[in-house]
This record gives C-alpha cells, sequence and structure tokens, in this order.
C-alpha cells in the first residue's frame, strides 16, 4: 500500500491538470444555459465557403453572419423577407444592376476588429476563386463584383437583374473576416489551421473543435445584434442510438431528426419533446432510362415510359408512408417538397392503381408467367433497387419489393453501406432503381441542377441524365420570373411535364421530428435550417440544471 | 543476441513496408475518395476540382510514389474527415488505445495468471471445472458481441457506468479535479472489462497449461520433500518456470488485443486508434488510414520483439 500511495497521488494530480479551473459565474436572467447537441456525424468544414453539410453549415451560420437574412417564409423573389444583419440597409441602383449595403457599424469580429466593407469584398472574391472551388460558386454567377464605397459601404455589382439577385448575395454569402484570412494563399485555405478556428461576427462564438469528440460554442456578449440568450452550445458526433438514449435519459438537449421509429417514445418521455419539421426536400425512386454505366444504351426495362408509369400506380404510397412515419408523414407531390414556396399543391402523382399499372404493363409486353412474374421476350421484369444506409429508405425499399413483386416485378434490393460508395455508383449512373433524395436551398434554382439538361455532368446532380425541351425552357423562366406567382406558374408546369414523364416514383417530402428537451423554449425553426434562430432560444432559470450553470467558462485546450 | 535484434528489426521493417504497401491500394480501389463524403449538395465538378488540388486525381503508383517521399520526410499527411494533421490525430489517439490495451493488458495478465495457477493447483475440483467453463464461454466470445452486451446490460439497461467515450464530452473539461478523475475512471471501466475478461480466459488457460507441466516435474517433488509449504512451491518454484512459455503468449496477444480494440473502442466511442480506423476508412480518408495501418503494424512488431527479447532474458535455452 505504501508504494501504492505515490502512484495514486500522481494519478490523481495527473486527473487535476486535465481538467478546467473553476467555472465562471454563471449568467443571470434571461441569458444561461447549455445546449448539448448530440450530431449523427462531425462537421467536415466549419469555413463558409467550403461547408456544405448540415453540421457545418450549423456551426457556421452560429458563428458567421450574412448581410441579411431571410425569414421563415424563404421566399427568394426580392429584399422584402429579408431582415438586416451585418448590413444595417441598402439601396438599389435604379438600374438594379448594383446594390450599395451599408455596413452596420457595431458589428465586430470575434476578435475586437470592425466588420468593414473590405470584408464584403473579400468574402466575394474567396467564394467566387476558382483555385477555392467553393460548393457555393456556382449559385454566384450572377455576382460580377464586389467593390468598397468606403469603408462602411459596400457595392455588389451584378450581370442581369434577375428576381433572386438579392437572395443570391444575401443568402449565399457568408461573411468572412479579411484581416484573419487574407494573408493565406487561397490553395491553403483548406488546410489552413486558422480555417480550422474560425472568428465570425455571429451572436456565437466559436471555442474548440475536437475531431470526433464534440465542437463547442459559446455566446458572443458584445455581439451587435445582442449575446444569444444560450451560454454554450456542444456538438457531440455520436451513433443514433446512442443520441436516442442521451435524449430519452436527459443528457442530451436536442437532435435532429429523431429515428423515426422511436418518435413516439417522445410524447410521453419526462425529459424531451417532439417537435416536428416539413423540410425542403423529397424522396424518390429513381428509374434509370440508360443501362447501369452507360448514357447511350437504352435500359431494358426502364426506358420504355409505359413501364416507368405502371409501376408508379402501381405502388401504394400512402399505405407506405403510414406504415414508416406514422401519422406525420407527408406525401410528395412531385418533384419538390410542399414546405416550399414554390410548390403547387393541386399536382399530383399519379393515383394507386393496380389494375391500370397491369394493363399498363401487359400492353408494352411485359406478361405475367405461370410464377405471378412477368417476362418480355424472355427477359424477366427483374431489376435492382440500390438503397443507401438510411434506415427510412432502407424499409421503404422493402416496402416497394413486396408491392413491385405483386405487380409482378422481381426486385433485388442492394444496400450500400457508406456514403461514398453510395454517391459513386450514383455519380455513375451505375443502378437500374435507386432511392434518392433532393434537398435544394430555398431558391427553386437548384431544381435545375437535378431536371434540367444543364443539370446533366460534373456540374449538376442530374444523375438520371433527364432532359426535356419543355422543362428546360419552364425551368429557365422560373429564373427571370419578378413575382412569387409568375415563379410558381412556370415552376408548376415544369413539374407537370416531369410528372408526365415519370422518370421516378415521388414517395414522400422529407419531414423531421426533432426531440427538444422540455426545458428548452424553441423558437424560430426554419425548414432549411433548425439552427436558424438558435440564438433567441432560452431555458428559464427555474427549469435550469448543472450543466446550464457552468456560465460562460472556457475550457482548457 | 545483438544479431538477432537486428534481424528481428530489419524483418519488422519489412513487414511494415508490405503492410503500409498493401492497405495503400487496397483503400484506394475501394469506391468512392475523401471527396466523395461530404453533402450531395457538391457537385461533381467540385469534388474533380479538389481531388485534383490534393492530387488524388493522379494514378495510384505516381500517389504512392509521393505519398512514400512524404513519410521519408516524416509528414502523415493531412486528415480530411478531422480537418487536421494526420500526426495530430495520432498524438491524440495512440496514447488513448495504449491506455486501454496497457490496463486491460495488465490486468488480464494478474487475473489470468492467478486464476490458471488456482485451477491447475486445484485440478478437477469444482473450481476447476467451473472456471473453466466459465472461460471457455468468454474465451468463445466475438469481442464486439461482448462489447455490445456489456454495453447495454451497464451502459443502457441499469445505467450503473458510462457505455460511451472517454469522458463525459461535454462537461469534463469544466468538472472538479476529483470529479474530473472519476469521470475518466468510470469511462475506463466497460472498455476495459470487456477486453480484460476476454483476454484473462486465455491467458487462464495458457497459464494451467503450464501449471500442470510443471506440477508433476522431478523438482517439484524435490520441494515437496524437503519439506517446503505448499504455498512455497507453488508460487516460488513452479509458477516462475511455468512463466516462461506465458511471455511468449504476450508477444501474441498483443496484437490480438490491438484488434480487439478496434471493435470496442467502435461500441464504447473510444476515441483511440481503432475508432479514428474506422472513421477514415468510412470517409475514406487515405492518408489517416494509411497512418494508422503504419502505427498499428509498429505497434504489433514492437509489442513481439518486447516479448521476443523478454523471453530471452528470462530463458536461458532461447539465448543460445
Amino acid at each position: 500500500m505504501r508504494r501504492l500511495r505515490p502512484l495514486l497521488a500522481s494519478v490523481i494530480a495527473l486527473a487535476a491538470c486535465t481538467s478546467n479551473e473553476k467555472a465562471a459565474t454563471s449568467s443571470a436572467g434571461e441569458a444561461g444555459g447549455t445546449l448539448i447537441i448530440p450530431t449523427s456525424g462531425d462537421a467536415s468544414d466549419l469555413f463558409p465557403p467550403f461547408v456544405g453539410e448540415a453540421v457545418g453549415r450549423a456551426i457556421q451560420d452560429m458563428v458567421f453572419d450574412r448581410l441579411a437574412e431571410i425569414d421563415t417564409t424563404l421566399t427568394t423573389v426580392g429584399d422584402k423577407t429579408f431582415t438586416p444583419h451585418i448590413a444595417r440597409s441598402w439601396t438599389w441602383a435604379p438600374d438594379s444592376l448594383s446594390i450599395a449595403f451599408s455596413i452596420d457599424p457595431r458589428a465586430r469580429w470575434h476578435d475586437g476588429k470592425p466588420v468593414l466593407a473590405s470584408d464584403i469584398r473579400y468574402t466575394f472574391n474567396v467564394f467566387n476563386d476558382p483555385k477555392v472551388g467553393s460548393p457555393v460558386a456556382p449559385t454566384l454567377t450572377n455576382l460580377d463584383s464586389v467593390t468598397v464605397r468606403d469603408s462602411l459601404t459596400a457595392v455588389v455589382w451584378f450581370k442581369r437583374h434577375t428576381p433572386e439577385q438579392f437572395y443570391d448575395v444575401a443568402y449565399q454569402l457568408v461573411i468572412i473576416p479579411e484581416h484573419v484570412y487574407g494573408s493565406i494563399p487561397v490553395e491553403q485555405l483548406h488546410t489552413s489551421e486558422l480555417t480550422r478556428n474560425p472568428i465570425g461576427s455571429g451572436r456565437f462564438r466559436f471555442v474548440k473543435w475536437e475531431a470526433g469528440k464534440r465542437i463547442e460554442l459559446i455566446a458572443d456578449t458584445a455581439n451587435y445584434r445582442g449575446r444569444a440568450k444560450l451560454d454554450r452550445v456542444i456538438f457531440v458526433p455520436s451513433d443514433p442510438a446512442t443520441a436516442v438514449a442521451q435524449i430519452l435519459n436527459g443528457q442530451a438537449d436536442f437532435m435532429e431528426a429523431f429515428l423515426i421509429d422511436q418518435a413516439s417514445k417522445l410524447d410521453s418521455n419526462t425529459f424531451a419533446r417532439p417537435i416536428v419539421i416539413p423540410l425542403l426536400g423529397h424522396v424518390f425512386l429513381s428509374m434509370n432510362r440508360f443501362a447501369p454505366k452507360s448514357k447511350t444504351t437504352p435500359h431494358p426495362i426502364f426506358s420504355d415510359l409505359r413501364v416507368r408509369r405502371a409501376l408508379s400506380m402501381g405502388v401504394d404510397r400512402e399505405s407506405m408512408l403510414r406504415n414508416v412515419f406514422g401519422n406525420v408523414g407527408r406525401l410528395a407531390h412531385g418533384p419538390f417538397a410542399m414546405n416550399a414556396s414554390y410548390a403547387d399543391s393541386s399536382l399530383h402523382a399519379p393515383p394507386f392503381d393496380t389494375v391500370a399499372a397491369k394493363a399498363m404493363l401487359d400492353s408494352s409486353g411485359w406478361r405475367a408467367g405461370a410464377d405471378g412474374f412477368r417476362k418480355k421476350n424472355g427477359r424477366p421484369l427483374r431489376f435492382t433497387l440500390t438503397v443507401s444506409s438510411s434506415p427510412t429508405r432502407r424499409r421503404y425499399s422493402v416496402l416497394l419489393q413486396e408491392q413491385f413483386r405483386k405487380l409482378g416485378a422481381q426486385v433485388d434490393i442492394n444496400q450500400i453501406d457508406g456514403q461514398p460508395p453510395y454517391l459513386a455508383l450514383r455519380a455513375a449512373g451505375d443502378f437500374d432503381a435507386m432511392m434518392d433524395g433532393f434537398s435544394p436551398d430555398p431558391s427553386p434554382s437548384g431544381i435545375k441542377q437535378s431536371w434540367s439538361t444543364s443539370g446533366i455532368g460534373k456540374a449538376g446532380q442530374n444523375a438520371l441524365l433527364y432532359s426535356n425541351p419543355k422543362v428546360d425552357a419552364e425551368l429557365d423562366s422560373v429564373g427571370t420570373a419578378f413575382t412569387p406567382l409568375m415563379m410558381r406558374q412556370h415552376a408548376s408546369r415544369a413539374f407537370r411535364q416531369i410528372i408526365d414523364d415519370a422518370p421516378a416514383i415521388w414517395l414522400y417530402d422529407m419531414v423531421v421530428v426533432n426531440a427538444a428537451s422540455r426545458r428548452i423554449n424553441v423558437t424560430g425553426m426554419r425548414s432549411d435550417g433548425w439552427w436558424a434562430n438558435i440564438a433567441d432560444w432560452t431555458i428559464p432559470p427555474d427549469k435550469r440544471i448543472d450543466r446550464d450553470r457552468i456560465g460562460l467558462a472556457t475550457p482548457k485546450s | 543476441m545483438r544479431r538477432h535484434i537486428v534481424a528481428r528489426l530489419g524483418q519488422s521493417l519489412i513487414v511494415i513496408i508490405i503492410v503500409t504497401t498493401i492497405s495503400f491500394f487496397v483503400i484506394r480501389t475501394a469506391p468512392g475518395d475523401p471527396f466523395s463524403y461530404t453533402s450531395s449538395t457538391i457537385t461533381p465538378a467540385i469534388r474533380d476540382h479538389w481531388r485534383q488540388q490534393f492530387g488524388y486525381d493522379r494514378p495510384i503508383p505516381e500517389q504512392f510514389i509521393r505519398y512514400v517521399g512524404s513519410v521519408a520526410r516524416g509528414q502523415l499527411g493531412y486528415s480530411f474527415t478531422r480537418r487536421e494533421a494526420v500526426s495530430r490525430a495520432l498524438a491524440e489517439a495512440v496514447p488513448r488505445t495504449l491506455l486501454l490495451v496497457g490496463v486491460a493488458l495488465s490486468l488480464s495478465v494478474f487475473l489470468g495468471v492467478i486464476v490458471g495457477v488456482l485451477q491447475a493447483t486445484r485440478r478437477n475440483s469444482w473450481l476447476d471445472r467451473g472456471s473453466s467453463a466459465v472461460l471457455l464461454t468468454l474465451y468463445s466470445l466475438p469481442d464486439f458481441w461482448a462489447a455490445l452486451m456489456i454495453s447495454l446490460l451497464f451502459g443502457i439497461w441499469w445505467k450503473v457506468l458510462p457505455a460511451n467515450y472517454m469522458v463525459d464530452p461535454s462537461l469534463h473539461d469544466y468538472m472538479r479535479p476529483w470529479d474530473a478523475f472519476v469521470d475518466r475512471v468510470q469511462h475506463l471501466i466497460l472498455p476495459v472489462a470487456t477486453l480484460t475478461l476476454l483476454t484473462m480466459a486465455a491467458i487462464a488457460r495458457y497459464q494451467r497449461s503450464a501449471m500442470l507441466e510443471v506440477l508433476p516435474a522431478d523438482y517439484i517433488r524435490t520441494a515437496r520433500a524437503k519439506g517446503l509449504s505448499e504455498r512455497e512451491i507453488v508460487w516460488r518454484h513452479a509458477f516462475r518456470n511455468a512463466l516462461t512459455p506465458m511471455v511468449a503468449i504476450l508477444g501474441l496477444l498483443f496484437p490480438a488485443l490491438l484488434g480487439g480494440s478496434l471493435f470496442v473502442e467502435k461500441v464504447f466511442s473510444w476515441p483511440g486508434m481503432g475508432l479514428l480506423a474506422s472513421e477514415a476508412i468510412g470517409g475514406r480518408d487515405y492518408d489517416l488510414v494509411t497512418a494508422t495501418v503504419i502505427i498499428g503494424s509498429v505497434m504489433v512488431v514492437v509489442g513481439n520483439l518486447l516479448a521476443d527479447l523478454l523471453h530471452m532474458a528470462i530463458d536461458p535455452r532461447v539465448r543460445e
């Protein structure tokens, strides 16, 4: 025991070294509290020009600001739905080819330096630099340049007057500080230590990123838009089962996309409650008109429009929706989500009609044999359905397999684990049918990437190689409609044509059941990101627990 | 002896080079690359731009030559899943794995040897039969299954110990020193227990066999005839001689433990080498995958070398 004493003392001392000094005093009044958010993965980037996935976007939007912020309607035409952020006000040029943004003189970066007009110019240059390769760059093609009129006035110049030109600059450009990143060669931004420790002007400031472990933000108490009402937000990458357990036993406070098959537990849980949010995305079953990996050889089954329509009509989408989502699901109407500002509720996917579906298959030469399965010229009606690791989509794939079986089609499910191999198959067109989805930003221009001829190839997302001149024309008109009504009319005509061409079976609009701790007052969730107004979420003093009292202490690095 | 060590080091180097080369090519032939994992909203053109920027569009042999050059200069590359240098990721993960494996190995050897000796000295008793059955069961359990069961039982159903992470991921940094120490120990218990139970079973079985070979030996009979106590006979004479084969087995157990830690780290979200490698493979983080394989091979080779040296040190026959 005598020998053990020094060892024990050393171990205790070691533990003491790794812990932090005393926490700072907890915030008083309305502000205060710690939010712990388990996430399905780590962020892949925190530097706005590179951010692409959800965790990175959430942190980017909390740490950085835009010139102006869109409201919950997500209307992208004009500037009426935007509220000032870094820009205190803005003035349109008479020809509408430029907008002068007046920077709020109170705006400060987290290192205390003022936000300047030159930061807006630097931001545009970085986002737009081909050497950077920002995923946002394709949305900035209408921006010509940014000039500095004076230290607090930046003028954004456009190539054309378009309905969404304000949205293009206000929504897509997340303003970054030139004095922090300007000295880094753009080719090295991706691997620079500075871009991993972002300095922004948002209501939360970045504290720490321990890869695979946690990302921590705290309130910027001197922020020009007012301090965040929470003290601290901690993102913790967790596997879904662990995250669900943590939410249900009160160890975590908020989870996006709670496992749908366990969502009913939230109704009676003492720690957390469900918040159902419709998103802008939708999920569909893609039917490849071309043979796998080919861009010219017709697919032996799906190149026939009658077969695609028959399969669309032969599946009971409503019953599948109820089976998977219970009463929170939303049936897809077509190649858009009903929550989008350009949606048209009068459009509908083909109705469920197995008699008509079977007749259509018969007429296209696919005849049922004695075993109930169909053949045409000796070739069985059999195809592979590729599905990612999403549990919801996997459940759907099994239900679809059974529905197709009743029509006389044999389906082999190809479950792909991991995103890279799934995306590789998708990009190469190496599939017969695929459970696919599309999560656009609020602008209808994103639809072009998936359904227009210009979206084919590496610049777009049109993996199905879908092409229809009528659709192209309507989608082009969507981008030039100056009123929301006109925009919806053009979009609606494009959607009608796509539905008629049946390149896919429209299954469901994306809806997530978020889980939030019952002690948190959640306000202003937006369909394009639950975190949009997180700085105004509060935890009432009488509901605070131990972790809410950490205050504004910073962890030891 | 020196020639033997030099020869072993040479063999070890060849093993590491072969393993590294294989892993380098295998991970690159798998579908996807470091830029495939990112959001589906990123267009293929942007992905191609990034691939070109970081040289992943070059022929694989050219990438290999470049990589070997970097490693020779001491640069293990950049991790795109963690946005940090690979050397930094490894510097954090390796000590965590060594802590887990080190504590588990020490406990397994300690407990395994005691159980093995007790079994051998009470051969065919109820203790021997009962513990043999339990050990055989433990020995037969797949490590990932055992880890899942222990995690479920103690971490989720009974909630007596934390079943995830190395410390409380959100509050550890703000705990008082004693609470932080307790937090660290609590998080260590379940993963260490899993590895210990599985490894201890193997050690106990080897130790029992070794003791059973030694106990009937002439020198033990002589010791008994001299009137030594049974305790002295067992621990001073029989045990020390039965320990020699155990040292050789330690060399084999270390890589097995490292392999087992991969599953255990995954199940318990222990941020060590196993979890790092698993996440790197999932994200096609080429440099990180190859580096974890290099470090894993080095650890196995060094472990084996140490076991060999120890074996030579305690067994004169091997030295000859």
